[in-house]
């Protein structure tokens, strides 16, 4: 349904001195299918491409190479605006804040209407965005929280075919984590969206079908989570594998 | 008699459809065209003759008053003084708002000077709208002052607005706070082509407990150019905040001088400010909900100036 070929993606390397080469590969050569209907979850360590990969599926990233192919057709050269036409829709990791934009002017594009009865029915079946929301600003002065339940929101609203959602429990409280994850679930369920979650939080990885585990720009595993438990907990000890001498030894970089 | 101009400007200025509910005052091109007083509000000529006094009875709760100016007559000047008194504790809201309509080549302008003597306990609302419409070429300018007198623990929230088609605006707030008063002031503006504006702004904190927000939000289309200064001077135990943003659309020019003066050692004061293109995340995200560039864009614009 939605097919990733040999995606890579290259960005100024910055400050990494004179000698480096200019650009640096932040995705190599990435290929997966995600299939209709299919709760994914996309995680791996900092840096390793999560995001880039959610942005480039959006557009809001330029291919270097490779293609997207969504339902036979070739999306790759499509703009953001056409990609969410055509039913992919992207929450992010760090929402845009607005000045004087509120809450109900996002939902109300998202939505396509600004009728009252359709916004309250939106929040009402995201449920963990509470009512009160609806005619605040979309600005600084909101907490991490509020404004990742705001960007949930959005996203659901479009009724998207595929729902991208960059790491959406950054900042929301342990006990709405759960509910989260039964809402992108049941959103799965009941309309059939193709849900891919970038996390890192185990209440995903838990749910998800199948977990793409992504190291240096490349996908180092996919499959359930217990095939990537041994992995995941190599990363969790220790990133620095490359160069490890052993743990204890003095040249370990831990 | 409201010919079709007068309907559109009025429309226009004070989202009025006819003559206003309560009381108001119309004016068009220097001459009276429309008076209506209420049992507590009362609107009559100064005594100079350039100008009216309003007069809100204390007590008055939930009244308002229009008083739109017209200005649809070529090579006209108008300027007037206009005085407004909020007895105690009255709570009213004040629509202003000039609408010009140039019609040919000739320049056409107000300067109209606001003062308002907010006694005690009095609540008001102002909102003042300036708009230049008609096919015409020639220069609509519009010059606005406002004075700001607050007495004890009274509240003045003012909404200055000028959304296009005004080629020149010079305009002075000048307030002074007395004690547990609160102002709020935000002020609108967008200007495009060759349009210039510049607004200037002396505020004083003079009583404990006063407190005051300037938020200006400009927007500069074209090769325009909008210039923004606030003094704000604290004198007692008080709070003031200055938030001015701009968002350069083409070649505008900007600049945005927010001052803070402490003159008693528990003023606070505090100001933010930002000039700069529309932020890149801002227009992503709206372009992710299914908006293209140019409709994104008019978005981000409206819910700033809203």
């Amino acid at each position: 349904m939605l097919e990733l070929k040999n995606l890579r993606f290259e960005a100024p390397a910055g400050d990494a001195g004179k000698d480096a080469p200019p650009l640096r590969m932040i995705i190599n050569d990435i290929s997966f299918t995600f299939e209709a209907g299919g709760f994914y979850a996309i995680t791996g360590p900092n840096g390793s491409g999560k995001t880039t990969i959610a942005k480039l599926i959006m557009g809001i990233n330029e291919l270097t190479a490779g293609k997207i192919i969504f339902d036979g057709q070739d999306i790759s050269q499509m703009t953001i605006n056409e990609r969410s036409r055509a039913g992919i829709v992207y929450g992010f990791q760090n929402p845009a804040r607005f000045k004087g934009t509120t809450f109900r002017d996002l939902l109300s594009i998202a939505a396509g209407t600004d009728d009252e009865n359709k916004l309250v029915k939106i929040i009402a079946r995201v449920g963990i965005c509470s009512l009160d929301f609806l005619d605040k600003p979309v600005d600084s002065k909101l907490s991490g929280g509020e404004i990742k339940k705001i960007e949930l929101a959005t996203v659901i609203a479009r009724n998207p075919r595929v729902a991208i959602y960059d790491e959406p429990d950054t900042g929301i409280d342990l006990w709405t984590i759960g509910p989260m994850v039964e809402l992108l679930k049941k959103e799965q369920k009941e309309h059939n969206t193709t849900t891919i979650v970038v996390s890192h939080n185990k209440a995903f990885l838990e749910v998800a079908d199948t977990l793409l585990l992504l190291k240096d720009g490349r996908i180092a595993y996919s499959g359930n989570l217990e095939g990537a438990m041994p992995m995941l907990e190599d990363l969790s000890l220790c990133t620095f594998s490359d160069v490890c001498e052993g743990e204890g030894n003095v040249r370990c970089y831990r | 008699m409201l010919d079709a101009i007068d309907k559109t400007v009025l429309k226009e200025v004070a989202d009025l459809e006819g003559l206003p509910k309560g009381a108001y005052n119309i004016r068009k091109n220097g001459q009276l065209l429309g008076r209506e007083v209420s049992a507590n509000i009362n609107i009559e000529a100064n005594e100079k003759g350039d100008g009216i006094v309003v007069d809100i009875k204390p007590g008055t709760v939930d009244e308002s008053v229009h008083i739109p100016v017209i200005l649809s007559q070529a090579g006209l000047h108008d300027v007037v003084y206009n005085t407004f008194i909020i007895g105690e504790n009255a709570d009213v809201t004040i629509v202003a708002g000039c609408g010009i309509h140039c019609g040919s080549d000739e320049s056409e302008g107000h300067s109209g000077i606001h003062e308002f003597r907010i006694k005690s306990g009095a609540r008001v609302k102002y909102v003042e709208k300036h708009v230049a419409i008609g096919e015409g070429t020639g220069k609509r300018t519009l010059n606005p002052t406002t004075k700001v007198f607050m007495e004890e623990n009274a509240s003045a929230e003012m909404e200055l607005t000028q959304l296009g088609g005004v080629d020149e605006a010079k305009r002075y707030n000048e307030a002074k706070i007395g004690a547990g008063s609160v102002l709020l002031i935000t002020e609108r503006v967008m200007t495009e082509g060759e349009q210039k504006a510049d607004s200037k702004n002396e505020i004083e904190l003079s009583g404990t407990g006063s407190k005051a927000n300037i938020v200006s939000r400009s927007v500069l289309k074209g090769d325009s150019r909008q210039d923004f200064y606030v003094n704000l001077t604290a004198r007692a135990k008080c709070y003031g905040h200055i938030e001015c943003d701009a968002i350069i659309m083409d070649n505008g020019n900007n600049q945005t001088i927010p001052a803070l003066r402490a003159l008693h050692p528990d003023a606070e004061l505090t100001h933010e400010a930002s000039i700069g293109k529309i932020a890149n995340d801002q227009l992503m995200k709206l372009m992710s909900l299914g908006l293209a560039y140019d409709e994104a864009v008019n978005k981000i614009i409206q819910g700033f100036l809203k």
